[in-house]
C-alpha cells in the first residue's frame, strides 16, 4: 500500500474524455474472445461438470446397447432396410442427447452469472452486448464438439468390442460424416440453449432452471425417433415425434451415420439419398433456432436494459 | 445543464413496468472531483438512481449526462467513463483474484505492456497479493469486496459509482476501503456513493443528497446539514426512571426556563435538548434538575449526527433493521461528544 506502487486512479478528469488514459474500446471479436476465454477457464476448472454431464449419455449408450440391443436389432435393420447394429443406430441419438444436456447447462451458467453479479458487471462495461452472449455460446459449442466426439469414439469402441468391425463400417460417410454429426449436434443445440436461457432469465434461479429443463428433456427424448424406429411406436407417439425437434436432430445425425435417407416423419425425395433427410431436418432445425434464438435475444435484451435487479 | 458537472441529472423519472414510481423529478448536479453521498432509506430510490446513472436502466423521463455523455444515446461512452461497484459483490468465484482483475482489464480495454504490473499493483492496493492466484470462492466477504473494488477501478475511470460498498463488512475492512476511496478521490476522481451508514457519508463525503420517495429532499455538506438541525444535543440520563419521573423532569426543565420548551423532548433514557446553547447552558439545567431531586444518572452533550439530520428531514430513521445490523465499535456518538457520569 505504499505510494510508489499505487496506480494513478482518476486519470481522466476532463469532461468528455472517455474513461481513463489506458482505456480503448475493444472490437466485437476481441470482446467475444475475452468472454469466451472466461467461460473456457471456468469449464477447465470444473472438470467435474464436464464429466458428469457426459455421464448420463454414456450410461444411456452402454445400457441401452446392452439391454435392448438384442431385441431391437431386427426392428432397426428392418427399418433401415440393411443390416445394422443397435450401437450404430443409437450413437446419433446419444450425440443429440449430449447436445441437449450441454444446452441445458447454458441456462444454468446464465443464472450463475446473474447471481454472482458478473452479468451486470459486463453490462455496465463498454463490452459489446452481443459479444457477451456470443462468447458464452462459443464456449458451449466447444464443449459440444468435445463431448460429441467422445460419444462417437465410445460408440466405436462398443461396436468394435462386439463385432471387431472397421471404422469405415461405423460411420458410413467417413470422417467428414463424423464432422457432420458434430455440426448437426451444434445446430440442434441452439434452440434448446435459447429455451434454457429464457427459463433462466425468467426464474433467475438455478434449481428452477435445472428442474424445468430436465422435466422437458426426458419426454422429448423418448417421444422421438431417438431410441427405436418410429414405425415401431404407437400412433400417438408417432404424432408427437413428428413435431418433436429431437426427431429432426437425430434423423439428420443418423442419415450421416448410415449414409442414407432415414427420415420417416417427412416424405421428401427431391434431393436423393441421405440428403432427403438432411435438407428438411436441417431446415426445420435452422428455422427453430432462428425463432427461439430471437425470443432469447429479446429476453436477454430486456434483461440487460430494464429490469436488472 | 453545466458543462463541468461530472454527473448531471435533470428532472429524471423512472417508472417501472408495473407502475412503481421509483424516481420522480430527481435533480443532481455533481461537479468533477466531488465525493458525493447519496442517502436514503431502503426503497427510497437509491439503487434505481444509480442504475439509471450507470446505463443499466433507461430513465422514463428527464435527461442524464455522465462525464458529458447522454446515458441513453451515448451509453457506451458513459460505460467507458465509469467504474461501478454494485451493492452485491460482483466477482466470478471460479476465477482467481488475478484472473478477475485481468478479466476486468480486458473488458475495459486496458492493455499495454504495463498491464500485468498494474494488476499486481491493484492486488497490492487491496491487500490480496498473497492470495492472488487462489480462486475467489474461498475468500471472506471483506476480501471479495476488496477484489470487487479493484475490478471496478482497473480503467482509472473519472467517475466511480459505489452502491453501499461497505455494507456487511467489519469495521477494519470498512476502514481499508474508505482509505482506498479517499485516495482515488484525492486524485480527482468523482465519486458517487450510496450508503446506509450515515457515519460513512459524514467521514467521506464533500456533499450529501438525501433522497426520499424518489426525490432529493435535502442536500449540502455534512456540516451544513447538521447545522440545520440546530446546534448540539444535550442528553440527560435518568437511569431506571419510569414515565412519571421523566415527565416530572420535563416539567422541571420547562420551569427552569433555560431552554426553549420546544427543544425539550422526553426520550427512552430521559430528556434530550437540542439547542445552539446546549453546551454553554446545559449545566444550569442539570443544577435545576438536581435541586428538584430528579435522579440524574448521567449526561452527554454531543454534536448532531447525520442520524439526527435524517430524522429531522424525513421524520424517520434510515432503517431500523439496518441500524440493528450495523457493526459496532464505530463509536459514532462517542467521537463527537463529551460524556460524563454524575452520581451513581
Amino acid at each position: 500500500m505504499s505510494a510508489e506502487t499505487e496506480p494513478e486512479p482518476g486519470a481522466g478528469t476532463g469532461t468528455g474524455t472517455a474513461g481513463g488514459r489506458k482505456t480503448s474500446g475493444n472490437g466485437f471479436a476481441r470482446d467475444t474472445w475475452i468472454v469466451l476465454k472466461r467461460w473456457l477457464i471456468k469449464t477447465v476448472r470444473n472438470p467435474f461438470v464436464m464429466t458428469s454431464s457426459l455421464l448420463n449419455p454414456i450410461v444411456f449408450l452402454v445400457l441401452f446397447t446392452e439391454v435392448f440391443g438384442g431385441i431391437t436389432e431386427g426392428t432397426v435393420s428392418q427399418s433401415l432396410g440393411t443390416e445394422a447394429s443397435y450401437v450404430t443406430y443409437l450413437v446419433p441419438a446419444i450425440a443429440i442427447q449430449t447436445a441437449l444436456i450441454a444446452a441445458t447447462t447454458s441456462g444454468i451458467g446464465q443464472v450463475d452469472d446473474i447471481e454472482n453479479g458478473m452479468f451486470e458487471k459486463m453490462l455496465v462495461s463498454p463490452m459489446h452486448r452481443g459479444a457477451v452472449f456470443l462468447g458464452k455460446s462459443l464456449s458451449e459449442i466447444i464443449r459440444i464438439v468435445a463431448q460429441v466426439s467422445i460419444i462417437l469414439a465410445l460408440g466405436y469402441v462398443l461396436l468394435y468390442l462386439d463385432t471387431g468391425t472397421s471404422p469405415g463400417e461405423y460411420v458410413q460417410t467417413g470422417f467428414l460424416g463424423a464432422v457432420g454429426i458434430v455440426l448437426v449436434a451444434i445446430l440442434f443445440s441452439i434452440w434448446f440453449t435459447a429455451i434454457s436461457n429464457v427459463v433462466a432469465l425468467i426464474t433467475r434461479d438455478q434449481e428452477s432452471t435445472i428442474i424445468a429443463v430436465n422435466v422437458l428433456q426426458f419426454p422429448l427424448l423418448f417421444l422421438s425417433s431417438a431410441f427405436v424406429p418410429i414405425e415401431a411406436l404407437p400412433e400417438w407417439v408417432q404424432t408427437i415425434a413428428a413435431l418433436n425437434p429431437i426427431t429432426y436432430g437425430v434423423d439428420a445425425a443418423r442419415a450421416l451415420m448410415f449414409g442414407q435417407d432415414v427420415m420417416t416423419v417427412l416424405d421428401v425425395s427431391a434431393f436423393g439419398g441421405m440428403w432427403n433427410t438432411l435438407v428438411p431436418a436441417l431446415a426445420v432445425l435452422g428455422a427453430l433456432d432462428l425463432v427461439l434464438g430471437a425470443v432469447a435475444v429479446h429476453f436477454l435484451n430486456s434483461a440487460s436494459s430494464s429490469d436488472v435487479q | 445543464m453545466t458543462e463541468t458537472n461530472a454527473i448531471d441529472a435533470q428532472h429524471v423519472e423512472l417508472t417501472y413496468a408495473d407502475g412503481t414510481e421509483a424516481v420522480t423529478d430527481l435533480v443532481l448536479e455533481i461537479p468533477e472531483g466531488e465525493f458525493f453521498g447519496f442517502l436514503g432509506a431502503n426503497g427510497a430510490g437509491k439503487t434505481t438512481t444509480i442504475k439509471v446513472l450507470t446505463t443499466l436502466l433507461v430513465p422514463t423521463g428527464g435527461t442524464v449526462t455522465v462525464n458529458g455523455y447522454d446515458v441513453e444515446t451515448e451509453s457506451r461512452s458513459v460505460r467507458e467513463s465509469i467504474g461501478y461497484m454494485a451493492q452485491e459483490t460482483s466477482i466470478d468465484p471460479e476465477l482467481t483474484a488475478r484472473e478477475n482483475i485481468r478479466f476486468a482489464c480486458e473488458a475495459y480495454g486496458v492493455s499495454g505492456a504495463d498491464r500485468d504490473e498494474r494488476i499486481d499493483d491493484l492486488l497490492d492496493l487491496v491487500d490480496l497479493a498473497d492470495v492472488a492466484d487462489k480462486q475467489a470462492k474461498g475468500f471472506s466477504g471483506g476480501m471479495k469486496k476488496r477484489l470487487d473494488a479493484a475490478t471496478a477501478l482497473v480503467h482509472e475511470p473519472p467517475i466511480v459509482f459505489l452502491d453501499e460498498p461497505t455494507t456487511g463488512l467489519d469495521p477494519k475492512a470498512r476502514n481499508r476501503l474508505w482509505d482506498y476511496f479517499e485516495r482515488i478521490n484525492d486524485r480527482g476522481t468523482t465519486i458517487f456513493l450510496t450508503t446506509q451508514y450515515l457515519e460513512e457519508a459524514d467521514q467521506l463525503c464533500d456533499r450529501i443528497g438525501v433522497i426520499r420517495d424518489g426525490e432529493i429532499v435535502a442536500s449540502g455538506s455534512p456540516a451544513e446539514l447538521k447545522d440545520r438541525v440546530g446546534g448540539a444535543v444535550l442528553e440527560v440520563e435518568l437511569g431506571d426512571s419510569d414515565d412519571e419521573t421523566r415527565e416530572r423532569a420535563r416539567e422541571v426543565a420547562l420551569e427552569a426556563d433555560v431552554f426553549d420548551g420546544t427543544a425539550i423532548e422526553v426520550t427512552g433514557e430521559g430528556l434530550s435538548v437540542r439547542s445552539t446553547a446546549a453546551r454553554q447552558r446545559g449545566p444550569e439545567l442539570l443544577v435545576a434538575l438536581k435541586e428538584a431531586d430528579v435522579p440524574v444518572t448521567g449526561f452527554n452533550v454531543r454534536d448532531p449526527t447525520l442520524d439526527d439530520v435524517f430524522l429531522a428531514i424525513t421524520g424517520e430513521g434510515l432503517d431500523d433493521e439496518v441500524a440493528a445490523s450495523e457493526p459496532t465499535g464505530e463509536g459514532e456518538t462517542d467521537d463527537a461528544s463529551t460524556t460524563a457520569e454524575v452520581g451513581r
